[in-house]
Parts: C-alpha cells; sequence; structure tokens
C-alpha cells in the first residue's frame, strides 16, 4: 500500500460553451496535501472530476503512478475517493446506515469494517450522532460524514472538492485535522478551496484562475513568487 | 470483473429504506392501485342496472313475449318497445338509448322447432360509445339468454328429453366489437396496466432523484457498476409493484367476484414479466433524462398512450390499419392484455400464449439491457 | 450611547422551539451606519435571531425593538425599512435584472415610474451596466450578487441584512461587495452582515460571535484579538520532521494548534506550558510570534466545543 501520485498533462476541457480548463500541467506528488486554489470558475471542480475519472479530458492525459510505476486509469479508479462539493448523501439515511451502504460498495469484510468505522466514530466525533439521518447534520458534521463514507476504503488517492465551503472555523479546523490525520505515505490528499486563507494550510498550492494554472509550488515559496502577502492578493493584482 | 451481489442487495436495500421513509410514494404505490381496482368495481357493479333497452319485435308471438318476461324480469334491463324502422331508427339516434334490441321474425317458430342449426335469433345493438356498459350488457344478456334457454325447455317437454346444447335455442349477435363481452374480465388487467404505469413513473424517479441531489457522483466514484445499480433499484420496486398486483388480483376476485378461469400461477407470472419491464423501462427513462420533472413527464407520454391505444384497450387492434396492427406488437400492453385476457377467460394451454409471453419477456429483457448500456459512468455533461 | 441612534436593540432575547433554545438570551444593540458581523457556526442561531429582528419569527421571551419600535407589535410599519439578501433565494433565474427589481418594487407598492427611478440610480451607485437584456441565470456570479444587492435596495430601506452576501464569489467580487457596503454605511445605513469568511469579519465594525444560541464573544475586531490573546500566536517551522510528533505532545498538554502545510500554528497562552511539552523537541523547529487572526477568535471563543 503506497499514496498514489497523479500526473495531469497539457489538459484541456470544455463545459459547455466555456473552456473549463485550458492547457493544464499539474503534477501531485504522492503522500501530499494539495490544494488547488482559485476563485469560482477557475476550474477546480473540473480539475478534481478529471483526476476522480468522472470526466474525460478534450486534450491531453491523466495519469496516475504508485512507486513510481504507472498504474491504469480503470485500477486507480479503486483506488480513488472522492467527496463532491455539492450534497450527495443520502438525506433520508442514518450515518451508520451511510457507512453500512458504502461498507457493501467497497466490498468491506465486515471486522475489517467494525474496526475503521470505529476509529472514524472516534476521530471525528461522530459516534453520537451515528442514528441522525444525513438530512439532519450540520454543514460540518455532513462534510465529516461524507469524508467518513470515503475515507472508509482507504483510498491512495484522495479527491475532495471544497470539504469546507460553508462550514464554520471550528468544524473547518476539525476537517483539517482530519485531511492530515490520514494523509501520508499510504493516501495522497488533493482539495480545492476557494478560501484564500486556506491556502496557507496545504503543502502544495496550484493557483488556478480562469482554467489556467497560475502556478505551483509550497504556499510561502508562491506568495514570494506573486510578491504578495495574501493569496486573494493574487486574484486581485490581475 | 463480476456482478457483485452484494452491491447489487445493498443497493436494493437501500432503495428499500427510502420507500420506507417517504411516505408519499409509499402511499401513492399501496393505495393508488386500490383506488382504481374499487372504482372500476363499484362502478361496474352499481350502476349497470336498469339499463334502458328499446324493443323491436318482429316476431310477436307468445314466446317472443314470453322472451321479453325474461328480460324484463332480469332487473337488468327496461325494455321501451318501438314499432317500425322509422321509430327504431330515432331510438338509435337518442343519447339516452344504450341499446336496441331486434327479435328477427320467426323466432318462435325456430324455438319451437328446436333446431340447433336453426335457433330463433335475437339482436343487440349496443351504442359503443359507452364501451363498457356496452360490454356489460353483452355479458348480461348472454346470462338473460341462458336462462330463457332453460325456461323454454323445461315449459316444452320434448325439447327437455333432447339433448341439445342449451344455448343453441336463441342465439345473440353483436354488430358491435366482439371482444367487448371480455371488458369485464379485464377490471384486474387494466388495474395492472394502471400499476405498470405507476412502476414506469416510480422508477423514473429513482435514478433522477439520485442526479438531482448529487448522490450519483459519489455513487459513480466508488467501485459500484451500472448493472448493480439498476437490478438493486428494479427489485424493491419489483416487490411493492408485484404486492399491489397481488391485492388487485384478490379484491377482483373475493370482493367483485369477477369469474377466473385460467392458471392463477401463469397469470401472476405474466404480471411478474409485465412489471419488470414497465420498471426497466422507467429506468431507461431515469437514466436518460437524469432529472425527475422531465422523468414523470416522459413516463406518463410513455406510458399511458400505448396502455390505451395501442394495446387493444380502447381500440380493437384487428380493426387497426395492418401497419398499426404490426406497430402495437412492440408495445407490451398489448401482450399483457392478450394473455389476461385469454387467462380469466379460459384455461387455455400456456402454449397459445407463447408469442405473448415471448413478447412481454423481450420488452423487459431489452429494457434492462438499455437501462444498463445507457448508464453514464462520468459527469460529462 | 446615544439613544437616538440605536436602530436595533435586543434584550434578553429567548426563541423556543418546543424544548430546543435556538436563541437564548441574547442581548445587543447596533447603532445607526454601523456594520454588524454575526458570525457563529451553522445552527448556532443566527438566521433565527435574524428573522426575530426581521418580525418574521416571535421571541419567545425579551424584546426586540427596531427604531424603537417593539417588533412583534408594528412588524408592519418596520418592514419597508428593512432590506434583506437572502443566501439562498436572491432572484429569479429566468427574468431579467430589470425585471426582477419591477418584481421586487412592485411588492413594495412602488409606481412604475419610481422604480425606475430607483434602478437607475442604484445601478450608477453599484456600476452595474444599465442594460442587462439577459436572465439572471446567464450572469456571472458576482453580477449576480450585485444585481441581487440592487433588488434588496429597491425600497430605500435603512437597515438591511444581507446573509452571507459574498458565498462562493470570486475575491475580486467581495472586495466590490465590501466596499459597497461600506459605502453604504457611510451613506447612513445600517447593515446587518453574516459570513462564514473570517478575513472578511475584519471589515466590519462590531462583530457579535454566536454559539450555541448565545453570545460568545462581541466587540470590534481588534478588541477581540486582544481580549482573547494577550498572548500572540506561534507559528512553527521545522527543521527536523518532528511535525506530527510535536503535535501529539501539544495535545497531551492541552494546547491547541493547527497544521498549516510544513507550518504549525500553537494558540498558545501559557507559553510556560508550551515551552514544557515542546522541550523534547528543541532544536528541531523555529518558533515566531504572529499576530492572531479573527479565524484564531472565533477557534478560541468556542473551543472546548467537540463534534459538531
Amino acid at each position: 500500500m503506497a499514496a498514489l501520485s497523479a500526473e495531469v498533462k497539457n489538459v484541456s476541457k470544455k463545459m459547455g460553451r466555456a473552456q473549463a480548463l485550458d492547457r493544464v500541467d499539474v503534477s501531485f506528488a504522492a503522500g501530499e496535501v494539495h490544494g488547488i486554489v482559485g476563485p469560482n470558475g477557475a476550474g477546480k471542480t473540473t480539475l478534481i472530476r478529471l483526476a476522480a475519472g468522472l470526466l474525460h479530458p478534450d486534450a491531453g492525459s491523466v495519469g496516475y503512478a504508485e512507486k513510481g510505476a504507472e498504474v491504469p486509469a480503470e485500477k486507480a479508479k479503486h483506488f480513488t475517493g472522492y467527496f463532491p462539493q455539492e450534497p450527495s448523501l443520502y438525506p433520508d439515511l442514518t450515518c451508520e446506515e451511510h457507512l453500512e451502504f458504502f461498507r457493501d460498495l467497497y466490498d468491506l469484510p465486515q471486522p475489517e469494517f467494525t474496526r475503521r468505522a470505529d476509529e472514524l466514530f472516534n476521530a471525528t466525533g461522530m459516534a453520537p450522532f451515528k442514528d441522525r439521518p444525513a438530512g439532519k447534520l450540520s454543514g460540518g458534521m455532513y462534510k465529516k460524514l461524507g469524508l467518513m463514507c470515503v475515507l472508509l476504503n482507504r483510498p491512495k488517492l484522495l479527491l475532495l472538492d471544497e470539504p469546507t465551503v460553508g462550514v464554520d472555523p471550528v468544524s473547518r479546523q476539525e476537517l483539517w485535522d482530519l485531511v492530515y490525520g490520514f494523509a501520508g505515505p499510504e493516501m495522497t490528499v488533493i482539495l480545492s478551496t476557494s478560501y484564500m486563507d486556506e491556502a496557507g494550510r496545504c503543502a502544495r498550492v496550484h493557483v488556478l484562475d480562469e482554467g489556467r494554472l497560475l502556478a505551483s509550488g509550497a504556499p510561502e515559496e508562491l506568495m514570494r513568487h506573486f510578491g504578495v502577502s495574501d493569496f486573494a492578493d493574487i486574484f486581485l493584482k490581475k | 470483473m463480476k456482478l457483485s451481489l452484494r452491491r447489487v442487495r445493498s443497493v436494493a436495500y437501500k432503495e428499500y429504506k427510502h420507500i420506507l421513509r417517504d411516505p408519499f410514494t409509499l402511499i401513492v404505490a399501496l393505495v393508488l392501485p386500490l383506488v382504481f381496482v374499487g372504482m372500476f368495481g363499484f362502478v361496474i357493479d352499481l350502476d349497470y342496472k336498469h339499463m334502458r333497452v328499446f324493443v323491436r319485435d318482429n316476431d310477436q308471438t307468445s314466446v317472443s313475449r314470453r322472451f321479453l318476461q325474461e328480460v324484463a324480469s332480469s332487473g337488468y334491463f327496461d325494455l321501451t318497445p318501438v314499432h317500425g324502422q322509422l321509430q327504431a331508427d330515432k331510438a338509435l339516434g337518442r343519447n339516452d338509448s344504450p341499446a336496441l334490441m331486434i327479435i328477427r321474425s320467426g323466432f318462435g317458430k325456430n324455438v319451437r322447432a328446436g333446431d340447433p342449426a336453426k335457433p330463433g335469433q335475437i339482436q343487440l345493438l349496443a351504442d359503443g360509445t359507452d364501451n363498457v356498459q356496452a360490454g356489460i350488457m353483452g355479458t348480461y344478456m348472454q346470462g338473460v339468454l341462458q336462462k330463457a334457454n332453460a325456461v323454454f325447455m323445461r315449459a316444452d317437454p320434448v325439447l327437455a328429453g333432447q339433448s341439445i346444447a342449451a344455448d343453441s335455442l336463441i342465439r345473440s349477435r353483436f354488430l358491435f366489437n366482439p371482444e367487448l363481452n371480455s371488458r369485464w374480465f379485464i377490471v384486474p388487467a387494466l388495474s395492472t396496466i394502471i400499476i405498470g404505469l405507476l412502476a414506469i413513473v416510480l422508477t423514473a424517479l429513482t435514478v433522477a432523484k439520485e442526479w438531482e441531489n448529487g448522490s450519483m457522483e459519489l455513487l459513480l466514484s466508488t467501485p459500484v457498476r451500472p448493472a448493480e445499480i439498476v437490478l438493486g433499484k428494479l427489485i424493491p420496486y419489483f416487490l411493492l409493484t408485484f404486492f399491489d398486483i397481488l391485492i388487485v388480483f384478490a379484491l377482483a376476485i373475493y370482493v367483485f367476484h369477477i369469474p377466473f378461469l385460467g392458471s392463477f400461477l401463469l397469470y401472476m407470472l405474466a404480471c411478474g414479466v409485465y412489471i419488470t419491464g414497465a420498471l426497466a423501462l422507467g429506468l431507461v427513462i431515469s437514466v436518460v433524462t437524469r432529472q425527475q420533472q422531465a422523468a414523470i413527464q416522459f413516463a406518463f407520454a410513455v406510458g399511458l398512450l400505448p396502455s390505451f391505444i395501442f394495446s387493444g384497450f380502447m381500440f380493437p387492434i384487428e380493426n387497426m390499419p395492418v401497419f398499426f396492427q404490426y406497430f402495437t406488437a412492440l408495445f407490451p400492453q398489448r401482450w399483457f392484455l392478450l394473455i389476461s385476457r385469454t387467462v380469466f377467460l379460459s384455461d387455455a394451454a400456456p402454449v397459445t400464449l407463447a408469442a405473448a409471453f415471448a413478447g412481454i419477456g423481450l420488452f423487459a429483457a431489452v429494457m434492462i439491457v438499455l437501462a444498463v448500456k445507457k448508464f453514464k459512468t462520468d459527469v460529462e455533461p | 450611547m446615544n439613544e437616538e441612534k440605536i436602530v436595533i436593540s435586543v434584550k434578553d432575547l429567548v426563541v423556543a422551539f418546543g424544548s430546543f433554545k435556538a436563541v437564548d438570551g441574547v442581548s445587543f444593540d447596533v447603532r445607526r451606519g454601523e456594520i454588524f458581523g454575526f458570525l457563529g457556526a451553522n445552527g448556532a442561531g443566527k438566521t433565527t435571531t435574524i428573522r426575530t429582528i426581521c418580525g418574521i419569527l416571535n421571541p419567545t421571551s425579551g424584546t426586540v425593538k427596531v427604531n424603537g419600535q417593539d417588533v412583534s407589535s408594528s412588524t408592519a410599519v418596520l418592514k419597508p425599512h428593512i432590506g434583506y439578501m437572502s443566501q439562498k433565494f436572491t432572484l429569479y433565474p429566468d427574468l431579467t435584472v430589470r425585471e426582477n427589481m419591477n418584481f421586487a418594487g412592485s411588492l413594495y407598492g412602488m409606481s412604475p415610474e419610481a422604480i425606475s427611478r430607483r434602478a437607475r440610480e442604484l445601478t450608477e451607485f453599484i456600476g452595474l451596466p444599465h442594460d442587462l437584456p439577459d436572465p439572471v441565470s446567464h450572469l456571472s456570479g458576482g453580477v449576480k450578487q450585485m444585481a441581487a444587492l440592487a433588488s434588496a435596495l429597491l425600497h430605500e430601506p435603512d437597515l438591511i441584512f444581507l446573509d452571507e452576501p459574498t458565498a462562493g464569489t470570486s475575491p475580486a467580487t467581495r472586495v466590490a461587495f465590501w466596499d459597497l457596503i461600506r459605502r453604504l454605511a457611510r451613506q447612513g445605513k445600517t447593515v446587518f452582515v453574516t459570513t462564514h469568511y473570517m478575513d472578511e469579519a475584519e471589515y466590519c465594525g462590531r462583530i457579535a460571535l454566536m454559539e450555541r444560541g448565545k453570545i460568545v464573544a462581541m466587540g470590534t475586531p481588534q478588541e477581540l484579538k486582544d481580549q482573547f490573546f494577550a498572548v500572540k500566536p506561534l507559528e512553527l517551522s521545522f527543521l527536523k520532521p518532528v511535525q506530527a510528533a510535536l503535535r501529539a505532545a501539544l495535545d497531551k498538554a492541552g494546547i491547541a494548534s493547527a497544521v498549516f502545510g510544513d507550518k504549525l500554528r500553537v494558540r498558545a497562552h501559557d507559553r510556560q506550558a508550551f515551552n514544557r511539552a515542546a522541550r523534547p523537541f528543541e532544536g528541531a523547529f523555529e518558533a515566531r510570534e504572529v499576530p492572531p487572526a479573527l479565524e484564531d477568535v472565533f477557534l478560541e471563543a468556542v473551543s472546548g466545543r467537540k463534534g459538531v
């Protein structure tokens, strides 16, 4: 078990009339927490969906590798976990029922499931809400439950589209803790955010604007590169 | 990679919970068919008494008068005599006259002669615009004729001694759709078609709902495969609608006393296959439209029209232009109606229904395959 | 505080739904021309408070006065003074901006001439193009939000509620939007705004932080930072890979920290406790004091809350 790396090569993608991505090159090194940062409409969701195999590039390619050895996209999909930005849980099913549903979808043996579910319930502090339907969870809890469902499979590549949008700072902090708790040699994390102040929390930041990749690097490196003290200023300077 | 039964089961179980927790769906699915069958049952049971029938007696013998007494005493018909062709034509032209009965001249003589090849004849001209009533009238008239035959045989010791078929003395002829007399038996079949329509709508909503509430995106990022989702969604709705069918059948037989002559298992098999096809059609619609509102409109358009127009329910298929006769073969409603009619009215050998079973079976299979093939595994627009 | 200038006065407000107290003893005043920021987690009671002030919900106990009048008894009188821009629904997507304005204006009984005049004024003030022939659904997020604000301002309210007005818009839009809010405040309008963006909260004159139906902190951004961070947070950068181990040690000592990429941000009020916990890692990291952000204040004010 080793984390997957992903390589986006010269990818272009049209969504409707808009050019969502325009010749984008990004390399997501294994085992790190990558942040895709950019304003709305920058192409963040498109890029994440492409990496999740839910969209296909018009031009260019998306490749995956484990310890340097190439992994075919079809196979990589089984090691990939993805939680979309839009609400995507079943409002009438409880937290526990969600986990059981995903247990079956991922074909997890029961003992393994029990172990992982307990671990996740503890890590998220969601144990008291096991029997609450997803539709009655607060924004933060909802996102946590989604993350739990996806983490159940122990993906080697975790894709999160705006996991912290509409979530209060405390829940946001908890989500970040959760992400950092799992990221490492066994799991690469790629997430997107439109909160510019969150860029600093990522190990590597990929700045996206109007479908183009402006720069990639460690947060401080990038701020030096753009000559700004705040990520929001990158988009204001233009 | 193989189909995972575990994933099918888990999708089905999840869907089952959705159904259970959505009181609206559950009520619609369980109550609507009952309302329909109840409506048909009671309308037919209560309203059709004292139906107005104009009578033109061209025979004017004691036998014909005796026959008319029998008809009147049944309570189903209120007879009004008319005289001459002019009055008869006028009677037919009236809006409030459902039927005109003509007793042919020579009726009395033929009945007395008792020759099975030359029976006494009456003619019933029924107004086909109310085809349910016309059908019922035909059925009742058959009953009255049988009774009259028995009465005449008892009254005539010579005839009673002969071993001739009871209905050969008087024979009736319909100048209208000869299938009319099977309407009565169509009530349960029609209810099943309505349940089929319900089935299309129910499943048409499911996949579209997952697209609309976003869960499809999450689902597609897991290893679950289209065939597993399709089967998983079919199973709970199959159980729900099949339960409907059983209730409707029981109501029809035990509450409304609709005769059932054929094989129960054969009929249930037909219902099962038919419902599967309808559910799968709903899934195809859902998979293609991906929007609940569009899906429901589609479901009604695709479900409602063929159910009534191309099934032979409203318009007899043999009266259609040749092209449409073949065209109707595409619709399972036609085959299902044929099977129901046959199974309700006779204990026919299953072989005679092979083509009809092939029709509904093929439709169901094609729809399931289509739902799986059309199922998108990405979120491309 | 000058009584004349108080626009909203909330005293000991309690709003209960059954046994659940959504708002539990809240008091605050908002002055004319103030930008009042309302922060808190989802479900903390923000929306319930706003709805009570707007007169859509009745208080279980306590009083809510707007312009000196009790809200529950004079809703009809107060409504024309209030403009509300909701987060969920702003404009009908299939109508043009102008059609939306015509409709919104007619709800307040404005004449077509008055609507036209106001629409012209507002598009000028906001900097929207005069003629937007496309339906709202075709507009970009930024223009859409601006148009929604224009629609909420149409009837010249002097008290404006903005419920997460900038959620999901670009940094440029947010800057422009806040510029507008400040201009409105200068004109003497009172702006009551909720947001999840802590960097935006810095623009507010005063902030109230809600948590479980209660206000847990209130004041200007600087006051709040001073109040909660007499001792500034630390930012640690690492010379050796001990980040995870150090964080675990801090956790054990009850010192809150957050991972920022390869850095660790520590809210170390008790420097001695921090030094004790970090001693085993000495030489593996460098620490420097950083100015607290409102985000830190938020975390500090509601810490101890788990699993929400």
